[in-house]
C-alpha cells in the first residue's frame, strides 16, 4: 500500500489541464484520441525526436517533475511504448530495403524510451524501469513501487502508465478481434451485443510515497491473476476483499473495465454481484480499450474519491447517495488477465 | 547549382531531417559548428547526416572518422557534397 | 530478511542447447559467431552472429510443439524454461501454484517475425498465425497458458539489461512475501528488425567483437534464453542450492538515449549499490562478468566504472558476449547462469579475442582458462536508455 499525492492524465477526455468529465467527448472511427496538448514546456532539442507516446508521458510528469525534484526513481508501465516509432523504423527497413537507415526511430522504438527520457530530464540517477506485461504492465508497476517502498520508506516515485493507437497496432487488434467490426459510437460501447471494443490511448502519472500528510488517497491493493476461469476471478476477487479487511459493504464504488465485447461482460457481473450495495461505474467509454488503461482507471478513482462525484455517463447502477471512501477497480484484457485495487480516500 | 543554394538547401534539408523544432535555415550560419556548442547535434544526429547525404547526394560514407571531418560546419559538408556527389 | 537461492537454471546460446555444453564452449574458449542462417537478411553474409543453430522446426519438433502461431523467441524461452524447471524439480503444480512467479523479460517479442509483422500491421484482412504475437508480453503470456501459471506473471523490457532487472523483480517479489519462487528470465531472437537497428547505429562489429581491446569495432548480435528458478531460503531446505543472489541494483545513467556517460555515472552507481545490497566490500568480489559489448562507448566507460569502484584492484574479469555475442534482453539472464557456472566450478573462463588493452583505461581480461578460488561474482548489463543494472552472486 501507499499513498497518492499528485496526479497527471492527458486521456481523450478533457482531463489536462483542467478535469472536465460530465461532457462525453466522443470517439471518430472506433478510436479515442488522447486530447493534444502544448508541448511549450519541452526543451525543442529533446522534443524533436520524440514521438507521441514519449510527448504525452513528458507533457503529463511535466507539472509533477516541476514540483518534485527530488525523486527517488521512475516506475513506468507500457505494453508497447513507442509503437509510431517502432513501426516507421519497419517500414524504412522494407522501404529502403535494408539499406542505409535513420536510427532514431529504431532508439525511440525501445518501450523503455519513456522512463527513460523522463529520468534524463530529470536528471534522476535512480530506479528506472518499464514493465511491457500486456494487460497488466501498470499493476506490475503498482507491484513495484508497493515494494520499492516497503525497502525505502522514505522515498518517493514516479509512477506511470500509458500507451498510445497507432494506424498499425489499431490494424494488428483489428485482425485479432478485439476491435469492433461496426463503426459505432463511445456512448453506445455498453448497448451492443457484439465481439470487440474501440482502440484508446493516454498517460496517467502519479506521484507516490508512503506519507499519509498531503496525501488524496491510498492505494490499499493490488491482485493480479491470469485465467479464463470466471470461478477462480471470483475467488480471487472474494480473497482481495478478505485481504483488504473491508466488509462488501463498505465497499462504496466499483469501477469495472467493461469494454463492450460480449464475450468478457459476465465477468464484469460476477463481480458486481459480489458487491450489491455499491454504486457500479464504467470508464472504457471514455478511454477506449488498450493494455495500460487501468491507470486511467486508477487516476479517475482518485479524482472521484476528491470531487466526491460521478458523471452519469459512468453510472451503471446507481444506489443510494453516500460518501465516496472506498473504490474497487475491476479490470479485464482480452478476457483472461485480471486485475483489481482497492483505493481509498485519505 | 551554386554553393549558396546548395547551402540553403542543405540547411532545409538539415532542419526537416533532424526535426529542428523553431529553427530556420538563416538560423544556422555557415560556419557555426554542427555539433557541441554550435547547434547542439549529437552522435546520433552525426548518423542521420550521414544517411542524408546517401539519400539526396548519393554519398556513402563508411569510415567515421571520415564522418568527422566532413560534418563540421554547412562549409565543410557543402565541400564535400560538391566533390562527391553522384546525384 | 529472506535469502533467495538460485535452484535450477536453463540455457540456449549459439554456444549449445544445455547447460554442459555452454560450459565445455566456455572452458575450450569456443565462439559461437558466425554467418546467419535461419532467415534471409541483406546482412547474412556480410555481418556475424551469435546464432541458436536450431530451426523453429527443429525446435518444435524437440519441444513437441503443435499449435500454431509460436514465436522463436517463445520457442527458445521455453526451452530453457524446461531446463530450468527440471532442474530444480518443480512439478507441474509447483509451476502453476500461485505462489509460483514468472517474470520475463525481452525486447524483441514477436517481432523477431519482422516480415510477418509488417504485413499484418500495413492490412486489415486477414491475419498471419502469430498476429496475437508480436508483442514483448507474448513470450510470458505464451509460457504462462502452456503451464496453467497462477502466480504474478511479469514481462521487463529496459532493453538489454532487461533480465538482470527480471532476476531482481523476483527476488524482490520473494522477499516481500508475495511468491514462494520465481522463474526468472530472459529470451530474444534475432530479427531483422534489431539488425537494421543497430546497424543504423553504426555499432555492429565488422568481424567477431573484441570487448575490451584497443581496436573493438562494436557488438555481434546474438540470440537465445535462459532461466533461473529463484526459491526462498526456508522452502529448500532438500534441495540443491546452486547460488544465493545476494546483491542487486538498477539504476539510470540520465544522459543519452543510446550511449553511456563518459564516466559511466549509471554503471558507477549500479555497481556500488549492488554491493551495499550485499553487504560486501569491492574486495570481496572475485569475478566480474561485464556487459562488455565490443562497443567503442560501452566498454570504456564500464572499464572505468570499474577502476572508480575497485580502484587499483580490479577483480578478474571477461565478457562472455565474445563468445555468444550480444543477446539483448536474454544477456542478463545468460550471464546469470555463466556467472554461477564459475561460482559452481570454481573456474574462470578465457574472454575471446583480446589483443590489446584500451589505453586510458588499460584493463585486461581473463583470456585462458583457470580455477579460481570464487566466492562472489558480479554481473553487469547495461542498456540504451542509460538502464544500468548489477546483479552479485555467491556461493552457497
Amino acid at each position: 500500500m501507499f499513498y497518492i499525492h499528485h496526479t497527471v492524465c492527458i486521456s481523450p477526455q478533457i482531463s489536462f489541464p483542467e478535469v472536465n468529465l460530465d461532457n462525453l467527448l466522443t470517439s471518430i472511427d472506433n478510436k479515442l484520441y488522447a486530447k493534444q496538448v502544448s508541448s511549450a514546456d519541452i526543451p525543442p532539442a529533446i522534443l524533436r525526436r520524440m514521438g507521441k507516446a514519449v510527448k504525452m508521458a513528458v507533457s503529463a510528469s511535466g507539472p509533477l517533475l516541476k514540483h518534485y525534484t527530488n525523486l527517488d526513481g521512475i516506475i513506468i508501465g507500457t505494453a508497447n511504448g513507442g509503437m509510431e516509432d517502432c513501426i516507421k523504423f519497419l517500414n524504412q527497413i522494407f522501404q529502403y530495403e535494408e539499406g542505409v537507415l535513420t536510427p532514431t526511430n529504431f532508439v525511440q522504438s525501445t518501450p523503455n524510451a519513456i522512463a527513460a527520457q523522463l529520468g534524463f530530464i530529470s536528471k534522476n540517477k535512480g530506479y528506472n524501469i518499464t514493465h511491457v506485461h500486456r494487460g497488466l504492465a501498470f499493476e506490475n508497476a503498482l507491484i513495484d513501487v508497493e515494494m520499492l517502498l516497503d525497502d525505502n520508506p522514505a522515498h518517493t516515485y514516479l509512477l506511470g502508465g500509458l500507451d498510445e493507437i497507432s494506424d498499425y497496432n489499431f490494424n494488428i487488434e483489428y485482425l485479432c478481434g478485439y476491435i469492433k467490426k461496426e463503426i459505432i459510437n463511445n456512448s453506445e460501447l455498453y448497448t451492443g451485443k457484439t465481439t470487440g471494443s474501440i482502440a484508446g490511448e493516454g498517460v496517467a502519472m502519479f506521484v507516490v510515497n508512503n506519507n499519509k500528510e498531503g496525501a488524496i488517497s491510498i492505494l490499499k491493493n493490488v491482485k493480479t491473476i491470469h485465467t479464463t476461469d470466471k470461478n477462480e476471478v471470483l475467488e480471487v476477487f472474494k480473497e482481495f476483499l478478505f485481504n483488504s479487511q473491508l466488509q462488501n459493504d463498505e465497499i462504496d464504488m466499483l469501477l469495472t473495465g467493461e469494454n463492450g465485447d460480449e464475450r468478457y461482460i459476465t465477468y464484469s457481473e460476477l463481480i458486481e454481484s459480489v458487491v450489491p450495495d455499491a454504486i457500479v461505474a464504467r470508464y472504457k467509454h471514455m478511454l477506449g480499450e488498450f493494455q495500460t488503461a487501468s491507470a486511467f482507471a486508477l487516476w479517475l478513482a482518485n479524482y472521484i474519491l476528491q470531487d466526491q462525484h460521478v458523471p452519469v455517463h459512468m453510472v451503471k447502477k446507481q444506489t443510494i447517495s453516500k460518501p465516496l471512501r472506498n473504490i474497487i477497480i475491476y479490470n479485464n484484457y482480452q478476457g483472461f488477465q485480471h486485475s483489481f485495487m482497492l483505493l481509498s480516500k485519505v | 547549382m551554386g554553393s549558396q543554394e546548395l547551402k540553403q538547401e542543405l540547411k532545409e534539408k538539415i532542419i526537416e531531417f533532424l526535426n529542428l523544432i523553431d529553427t530556420k535555415p538563416e538560423d544556422i550560419k555557415d560556419d557555426q559548428p554542427l555539433f557541441g556548442e554550435g547547434l547542439g547535434l549529437d552522435s546520433i544526429d552525426s548518423i542521420e547526416l550521414i544517411v542524408l547525404l546517401d539519400r539526396n547526394y548519393g554519398i556513402k560514407i563508411k569510415d567515421p572518422k571520415e564522418g568527422r571531418k566532413v560534418l563540421v560546419d554547412i562549409n565543410t559538408m557543402v565541400d564535400y557534397i560538391v566533390k562527391h556527389r553522384t546525384k | 530478511m529472506t535469502k533467495v537461492y538460485v535452484t535450477g537454471m536453463g540455457i540456449l546460446t549459439a554456444l549449445g542447447d544445455s547447460l554442459e555444453s555452454n560450459r565445455d564452449g566456455l572452458k575450450e574458449g569456443r565462439c559461437g559467431i558466425g554467418s546467419l542462417e535461419g532467415f534471409s537478411t541483406r546482412y547474412a553474409d556480410s555481418l556475424l552472429f551469435g546464432e541458436v543453430k536450431r530451426s523453429n522446426e527443429e525446435l518444435k519438433k524437440l519441444l513437441s510443439i503443435k499449435e500454431k502461431g509460436v514465436s522463436r523467441t517463445s520457442l527458445l524461452a521455453l526451452h530453457a524454461f524446461n531446463q530450468a524447471v527440471q532442474e530444480a524439480g518443480l512439478t507441474n503444480q509447483n509451476i502453476s501454484d500461485k505462489n509460483t512467479a514468472l517474470i520475463l523479460a525481452n525486447t524483441v517479442g514477436g517481432m523477431c517475425l519482422t516480415d510477418e509483422l509488417y504485413r499484418d500491421a500495413n492490412q486489415r484482412d486477414s491475419g498471419s498465425e502469430y498476429v496475437a504475437s508480436y508483442d514483448c508480453g507474448s513470450v510470458g503470456i505464451y509460457l504462462q497458458q502452456k503451464f496453467a501459471m497462477h502466480g504474478i506473471i511479469n514481462t521487463i523490457n529496459t532493453a538489454c539489461s532487461s533480465s538482470a532487472n527480471a532476476i531482481m523483480y523476483g527476488v524482490r517479489l520473494i522477499k516481500k512475501g508475495y511468491a514462494k519462487r520465481a522463474i526468472v528470465g530472459g529470451a530474444d531472437s534475432l530479427a531483422k528488425f534489431t539488425i537494421n537497428g543497430f546497424n543504423s547505429l553504426h555499432i555492429l562489429s565488422s568481424g567477431r567483437c573484441s570487448p575490451f581491446d584497443v581496436n573493438r569495432d562494436g557488438l555481434n548480435l546474438g540470440e537465445g534464453a535462459a532461466f533461473l528458478v529463484l526459491e526462498a531460503e526456508q522452502h529448500t531446505s532438500d534441495k540443491k542450492k546452486l547460488a544465493e543472489v545476494k546483491g542487486y541494483a538498477n539504476t539510470n545513467d540520465a544522459f543519452h538515449p543510446s550511449t553511456l556517460s563518459e564516466n559511466g555515472d549509471g554503471p558507477y552507481l549500479a555497481m556500488e549499490k549492488a554491493l551495499k545490497q550485499a553487504g560486501l566490500n569491492p574486495d570481496e568480489i572475485n569475478y566480474i562478468n561485464t556487459h562488455g559489448t565490443g562497443t567503442e562507448n560501452n566498454d570504456e566507460v564500464e572499464s572505468k566504472a570499474m577502476i572508480k569502484i575497485f580502484k587499483n584492484k580490479v577483480p578478474a574479469f571477461t565478457s562472455t558476449k565474445s563468445n555468444i555475442g550480444h543477446t539483448l534482453g536474454a544477456s542478463g539472464a545468460i550471464e546469470a547462469v555463466y556467472s554461477i557456472l564459475n561460482l559452481l566450478y570454481q573456474e574462470i573462463y578465457p574472454s575471446l579475442s583480446f589483443k590489446e588493452s584500451i589505453e586510458a583505461t588499460r584493463l585486461i581480461p581473463e583470456q585462458v582458462y583457470s580455477k579460481a578460488m570464487i566466492k562472489n561474482v558480479m554481473s553487469n548489463s547495461f542498456g540504451f536508455g542509460g538502464n544500468c543494472s548489477s546483479l552479485i552472486f555467491s556461493k552457497v
